[in-house]
């Protein structure tokens, strides 16, 4: 440090000169003069809660220890090279803002100088925007309508910005141009021929009353709810997989999406609105609208594994909780408020008046909820209630099972995890493949207490010193090895098949207390010189499979007492019964000689089974039976609720935010009991602070900061609050929020050009006044209707201009920021996929609303599904509804939409992306739905169209421009049509400018 | 009727490729769709292209690159590391010596494992990071997090900026492409190679080397009205139609970039189909990469090195091409998402059988394509990276298999301005980095990355949603002593 310091020390010093020499003798105050530039300059990258380069301006102690400041030698103290410039060159800090004025640094120096006083009590802290001097955070008042020559309101607002830039406004477009326009932007469609001839003919008698009536009918048009309700699940972050790893399926979102279209249509107001969707549930608990709206908070990716296979039991799983939370959060501030709120996990939001401790409350406010699946209606108050008691108690004692499950897995693990390598490697080398033929296997009962029998036959008395019985193996209900060995059973010898004279010899007595199941060894019996023909095992007490009972054996093997052999082998077997199934069990398979080895070599058998019991010594040691027992208990206590839980009527479903749910592996619902929350330095997990209450931004000035300051807080009551909190009437945001989207909507491009961030790094609005006219016309419309917004917007003549080009307006306003002529855009991904199905005359129009149809097939549904876009049937006419119905999946994204911009819906999109690239053209022309579309088309067209060459020209370029050909695209058509037919052109006409380009 | 793209390109490059041709000729060659986004350079790059290794499920450094000599001699020991240690699946078990040998390679000694031996010839040009820090043990995000540089879906891949940064330097194909394993996406899907926020000529493309249908509707599906005849017949018509309509309008340059666009997707057909037309190489080249006789549909029902030789081999050889052929970024992948059978590197249950396969394979591949990027020339000005999620315990899970570690984990580099050796140590087992105070993150190297193609990466930046997104985040820091 000293070297760096000393080459440019030089250049430095000639800079400070002049300054030290009329100050030097003065004094410096830290208080006044030196903490100012460290809170000013420094404090906001470099204090504990963000130490940047780990160094903290708060208090001294950095400073001093990193040499940054050696006190009474400038010279020395590093410091003052870093914010002084060198060469010429900008300093090298601060990073962020302006340098320090050379009279700033010239007191650091004389501070330094001087001993660098800093009293130990002085702490810095980062500065906090507090000022609410931001347009986007004025209160709203409702702007005088400019006086000039318009007759309509918002006219009058463009005309006078045009009239300010000198800008000339374009005429009004062709009607033609026009009714496709608003049927495009209302309904998200092409108009038909018919509606365009009725509107045409209106038009020429009464074009005020045409135009008005024709929005009218657009705005009842059932599909208006389709289309608009698309604008809003693209900032809603709506999809139907949780993303992340296992994408699984979400098949209750689609009431969420139902729920939204319903909403436009039915002109929701829009307090309204925004309520259902933070806390419906409590402040409209009668109604299923209620709990719906919550699909909102639910509708973003949600990790999976993190929360239901690591849990809040484990960091790692708390970091997946409070990822969720932060992504609800952001969702409602950014979509709600246009506020980035998200920026304040780490730090105070650098340009807005957001402090951590906001964002902090409002992770408190969302506390107790998850994303499951939640009971929106078909169920009477009473089942509601009786579900959520069982469900605690089914929680409590499933909570106490997790418990002691990992506890004793930890102890074990640790314990025999050495051993269970040796019994893998022994496995890995020695271990074989269980053969088909299992052994014998008894008729099935419904209880264990049945005697059964099975017997071999010897040919002849023979000596034998050794009868050994081998379990059979079979992976069923993943027994494994000692399937079907009884229980309780007997071994017995005699010379008579019936067993029935006094010569039957008892060789083994196991009936009187339960035997231990042998697994993969075999039971050897000592028999002194028995000689029988025939021996015979009985089974008094069955051993049990799932619900029932058996008596099965692998193998019996008789060593005579003399020459060793198994004299058994290929002996004839009788039973009491036997399935006799197929290769696997039947008599003979007991004398068959094969049977399960776990491995083929006697040696590592023998490690094997001493391995095996050392584990179980050890894993006796480390769970006590208690632990065990316990266990057994909560098992047995959780099948009755269980099974009464399954037995309530299950209601209707939707994927929203909630706070019971069963419990799923490690994802546990909170009961309505709030997680508690803590400020969290750095937004680190590991460095928690102070307990956090809910509460919300101050962002006007009375708005409620402190919902709650005690831990015992209601959940759905925080909620509440922070919906009250968004609907204030004096909330500046929500209302310029909703109004500057409902202008994108309707113009094509919004008036912030940032509709999420309204903050000092968002734009800033081209027609403030407009913009704030229409925030209040909407919220203290009584109705605070949306469509009536939609319609004073659609009714003005900035709406109806042509596209007309003029220079010099160009050169002024490019971009068309002042609106003097309506901007061309191109279809949607989605209008564009609805709109070849509809010129095709396949597309299902009236299949609306519920489960959302899938055009993929899905692969491996129970691990990871994978989603086959390819392998779908383009030809399924279940596929062909309108896109806003179509399974929007995050991992694998539909293939064709997704190259046509239709956005990631991890994340709010407020806008759509319009780019022009190869791949396009490729989906476009080449996609297998277009190929099938066209064919579709061009049987309508022979059913439909005039049969002559014109007539079908015409006919087809009324249904997909909208009117009929110019000339040259009659020559062009005429060629195509004459040698390649009418499919052919179908697929030119969907992939044509014309088509995909809205005047 | 049916017909492939073989009918195609034997009817003279036909229809929509002989279309445009003509006019390509024409001009000399070049078409561009969109204006091409200026380059945003702040400083004379390095290197012009990277090639980003991605094995899904976690690869165990410690059985690979990181040699732990104290596993060896503690080796069923019980494992105390000296702390309490909280696992993704399972509770830590005893520790557990990697099952392969090491041994040393290259001038520098690099002490490597058998199940990456083919690495050894180029050991010297590898640069390793032992000390690599994840944010959790979350298979999704720690894949996200390499990917996009964030644990959480909705920024755009690396690939993606760099695309973004540095626009294409291929007409004909696009900027970012993506060579998925052919048995399924890794976790998070498609969102690991997301434009996000940065407009769609950004996201990465989806290749499948071996496929029947490598790039999706690069040719027409099989119709009973689509030939190479009529399919020329209609591209005709529809460049007319097109081209009037944006004559009539001559302000407005998307609706000439849209019949554009339609050149540029003929040439994209010719383009994709030669890159992925590996019958044109050499026999001594196919062999370097391990090719099979049998091609793509070598037998795999159980996992073997031969199979995963030839499928990461071809990867990394159409790799070679499309570098050659000016891609900015290529995104090779080994291993899908978790199923059973295991095909990734997800070894929870059994390390020895998972891994040799799967890192044999890659090694072969991965060491000839530096190989022979080498001998070409292209290695001093192309970025190789091997990442995974996050690495494995030095303890066992169960018997033989091993849970996850975003503790510390090892990624490499090579060739593009960097400098061989080892940069920052894990510690003795293999569990934390050595220095805890000092670790790298995946912003220090995706930041080292972008500095060696010209990028200062604190000034690539998008404004968001109101804030100003970069890969890095607020992080990172230029690994200046990795640079040559």
């Amino acid at each position: 440090m000293l070297l760096r310091f000393s080459i440019a020390l030089g250049t430095m010093a000639m800079l400070l000169r002049a300054a030290i020499c009329a100050q030097a003798d003065e004094p410096v105050n830290f208080e006044t003069e030196i903490a100012p530039i460290f809170v000013q300059h420094c404090v906001r990258c470099h204090s504990p809660e963000n130490k940047k380069g780990e160094l903290s301006l708060a208090t001294f102690n950095d400073l001093k220890a990193n040499e940054y400041v050696v006190p009474g030698q400038p010279e020395e103290s590093y410091l003052l090279e870093v914010v002084s410039p060198v060469d010429g060159e900008p300093p090298a800090m601060p990073k962020e803002g302006d340098p320090l004025s050379a009279n700033e640094v010239a007191l650091l120096h004389r501070w330094i100088s001087a001993g660098a006083d800093w009293p130990d009590e002085v702490r810095l802290e980062p500065p906090v925007v507090s000022d609410l001097n931001w347009w986007s955070l004025k209160p709203i008042v409702l702007p005088p309508i400019p006086q000039v020559n318009a007759s309509h309101p918002i006219d009058a607002f463009i005309n006078a910005k045009l009239a300010q830039q000198k800008l000339v406004p374009m005429e009004t477009a062709d009607p033609l141009i026009l009714i496709r326009r608003v049927t495009f932007d209302l309904t998200g469609l092409p108009p038909t021929p018919e509606e365009i001839d009725a509107f045409v003919e209106e038009n020429n008698a009464n074009p005020e009353k045409a135009w008005s009536a024709l929005v009218g009918r657009l705005l009842e048009s059932p599909a208006f709810g389709e289309k608009w309700a698309r604008h809003w699940l693209d900032v809603a972050r709506y999809a139907e997989t949780h993303g992340y790893d296992k994408d699984k399926l979400r098949l209750n979102a689609w009431p969420y999406r139902d729920y939204v279209i319903r909403s436009f249509n039915d002109d929701k107001p829009y307090t309204r609105f925004v309520e259902e969707q933070i806390a419906g549930d409590v402040l409209f608990s009668d109604e299923p609208d209620g709990v719906l709206g919550l699909g909102f908070l639910a509708a973003g990716p949600w990790d999976f594994i993190g929360h239901w296979e690591v849990g809040e039991a484990k960091l790692d799983g708390r970091i997946a909780k409070h990822l969720d939370r932060d992504e609800m959060i952001s969702a409602v501030f950014n979509v709600f408020m246009s506020t980035t709120i998200q920026c304040a996990q780490c730090h105070h939001h650098k340009f807005d008046p957001l402090r951590m401790e906001d964002y902090y409350r409002l992770h408190a406010v969302f506390a107790a909820v998850d994303r499951a699946d939640r009971i929106y209606d078909g169920l009477s108050p009473e089942d509601q209630r009786q579900r959520q008691s069982l469900l605690a108690e089914i929680n409590a004692l499933q909570d106490e099972q997790e418990r002691l499950n990992t506890r004793s897995q930890r102890t074990v693990a640790a314990g025999v995890s050495g051993i269970d390598r040796r019994i893998a490697q022994l496995s890995s080398e020695f271990g074989t493949t269980p053969q088909p033929q299992y052994g014998y296997h008894s008729q099935i009962e419904k209880t264990p207490s049945v005697a059964k029998w099975v017997q071999v036959d010897l040919g002849e008395p023979q000596p034998i010193k050794q009868i050994n019985l081998i379990p059979a193996f079979d992976t069923f209900n993943d027994i494994g090895a000692g399937f079907g060995f009884p229980v309780r059973y007997r071994v017995e010898g005699s010379n008579d098949p019936s067993f029935a004279n006094g010569d039957v010899q008892l060789l083994l007595d196991a009936t009187d207390t339960d035997q231990k199941n042998p697994l993969a060894h075999s039971v050897a019996i000592e028999t002194e010189d028995t000689a029988s023909r025939y021996l015979r095992v009985t089974a008094t007490k069955l051993a049990q499979r799932r619900d029932d009972f058996i008596f099965a054996l692998g193998e019996l093997q008789a060593i005579h007492a003399e020459t060793g052999e198994n004299v058994a082998l290929k002996a004839d077997v009788t039973a009491l019964d036997s399935i006799e199934s197929g290769e696997r069990w039947g008599r003979r398979n007991l004398t068959d000689g094969i049977y399960y080895k776990e491995v083929s070599n006697p040696e590592a058998a023998q490690e094997l089974a001493e391995l095996k019991s050392k584990r179980a010594a050890i894993v006796r040691k480390l769970k006590p039976p208690e632990v065990d027992e316990r266990l057994a208990e909560i098992k047995q206590s959780l099948q009755p609720l269980s099974a009464k839980f399954k037995q309530l009527p299950a209601g209707e479903l939707v994927y929203a935010a909630t706070t019971h749910f069963p419990r799923g592996s490690r994802f546990v619902a909170t009961q309505g009991k709030p997680r508690p929350i803590h400020f969290l330095h750095r937004g680190d997990m590991k460095a928690p602070g102070e307990r956090m209450f809910p509460g919300a931004p101050i962002l006007w000035n009375d708005a409620a900061q402190e919902f709650f300051d005690q831990p015992d807080y209601n959940e759905g009551e925080a909620r509440a609050q922070l919906a009250r909190y968004l609907t204030d009437r004096n909330n500046p945001l929500l209302w310029r929020s909703i109004a500057n989207r409902i202008w994108q909507w309707t113009f094509g491009a919004p008036l912030v050009g940032t509709p999420n961030d309204f903050g000092r790094m968002g734009m800033q609005p081209t027609h403030p006044e407009l913009l704030d006219y229409l925030a209040v016309r909407l919220r203290d419309d009584p109705d605070q209707s949306l469509k009536s917004l939609v319609r004073l917007l659609m009714t003005s003549q900035a709406y109806r201009r042509a596209g007309t080009f003029h220079e010099a307006n160009a050169a002024a306003d490019a971009g068309n920021a002042f609106l003097w002529r309506f901007q061309r855009r191109r279809l949607t991904a989605e209008e564009f996929r609805d709109s070849f199905l509809f010129v095709a005359g396949a597309l299902q129009l009236d299949q609306r609303g519920g489960p959302s149809f899938q055009d993929f097939v899905i692969e491996k549904p129970a691990h990871s599904p994978h989603y086959e876009y390819h392998l779908h049937d383009p030809e399924d006419p279940a596929a062909h509804r309108r896109s806003i119905y179509r399974f929007v999946v995050r991992s694998q994204p539909q293939p064709m939409l997704t190259t046509l911009d239709c956005p990631d819906p991890s994340i709010s999109a407020p806008y759509r992306d319009e780019s022009t690239t190869a791949l396009q053209a490729l989906t476009q022309w080449n996609n297998r739905l277009v190929e099938v579309m066209s064919r579709r088309f061009a049987e309508r067209l022979e059913q439909e169209a005039p049969a002559d060459i014109d007539g079908r020209i015409d006919y087809a370029c009324r249904i997909a421009f909208g009117r009929t050909p110019t000339e040259s695209e009659r020559e062009v058509m005429a060629e195509l049509l004459n040698s390649q037919g009418s499919a052919m052109l179908g697929r030119v006409l969907m992939n044509a400018s014309p088509f995909i380009y809205v005047e | 009727m049916s017909f492939d793209r073989r009918d195609f390109l034997k009817q003279g490059l036909g229809s929509f490729a002989g279309l445009a041709l003509a006019d390509l000729l024409m001009r000399d060659g070049i078409v561009h769709a969109a204006p091409k986004p200026s380059t945003i350079q702040h400083h004379p790059p390095r290197a012009k292209r990277v090639v980003q290794l991605f094995m899904a499920g976690a690869a165990s450094h410690i059985d690979m690159f990181d040699h732990k000599p104290l596993l060896d001699k503690k080796d069923g020991e019980p494992w105390d590391p000296g702390e309490s240690v909280e696992l993704f699946q399972s509770q830590p078990g005893a520790c557990f010596a990697s099952p392969w040998k090491f041994r040393p390679y290259g001038e520098s000694g690099k002490m490597l494992s058998e199940i990456v031996a083919p690495l050894g010839k180029v050991a010297d040009d590898m640069a390793f990071i032992h000390n690599l820090v994840g944010k959790t043990g979350v298979h999704s995000q720690a894949t996200l997090l390499q990917t996009t540089g964030f644990n959480f879906p909705g920024f755009p891949s690396a690939g993606s900026w760099i695309s973004y940064g540095l626009g294409s330097d291929s007409d004909n194909l696009p900027t970012f492409v993506v060579l998925p394993d052919h048995r399924g996406f890794a976790s998070n899907g498609a969102k690991n190679w997301s434009g996000a926020f940065l407009a769609a000529e950004h996201q990465g493309t989806v290749i499948r080397p071996g496929n029947e249908k490598p790039i999706a509707d690069l040719f027409p599906p099989p119709s009973d009205f689509i030939t190479p005849g009529s399919d020329k017949a209609g591209l005709a018509a529809l460049e007319k139609i097109n081209r009037a309509y944006a004559a009539e309008r001559p302000d407005d340059d998307r609706l000439t970039a849209r019949v554009r666009s339609y050149q540029l997707a003929a040439a994209m057909q010719l383009s994709a189909t030669d890159v992925l037309d590996l019958s044109s190489e050499p026999q001594h080249i196919q062999d370097l990469y391990g090719l099979a006789p049998e091609g793509p549909g070598v037998d795999d029902t159980v996992m073997n090195v031969k199979a995963e030789t030839e499928f990461f081999g071809r990867k990394c050889l159409v790799a070679r091409r499309l570098l050659e052929r000016g891609i900015r970024f290529v995104q090779i992948w080994s291993g899908n998402d978790n199923s059973h059978p295991r095909r990734n590197w997800d070894s929870h249950e059994d390390v020895p059988r998972d891994h040799p396969p799967l890192s044999l394979g890659m090694a072969h591949g991965t060491a000839a394509l530096i190989q022979d990027l080498k001998q070409r020339g292209m290695l001093d000005d192309t970025i190789i990276l091997w990442t995974t999620e996050f690495g494995r315990m030095p303890c066992s899970q169960g018997s033989t298999g091993r849970d996850h570690n975003p503790f510390t984990f090892t990624n490499w580099l090579c060739g593009g301005g960097i400098k061989g050796g080892t940069y920052g140590e894990s510690d003795e087992w293999g569990f934390k980095p050595l220095d805890r105070n000092h670790p790298t993150e995946v912003y220090d190297i995706h930041a080292t990355i972008l500095h060696l193609l010209g990028i200062d990466h604190t000034r690539l930046t998008v404004r968001h949603n109101g804030i100003d997104r970069r890969l890095t985040d607020v992080h990172g820091h230029v690994l200046e002593n990795m640079l040559a």
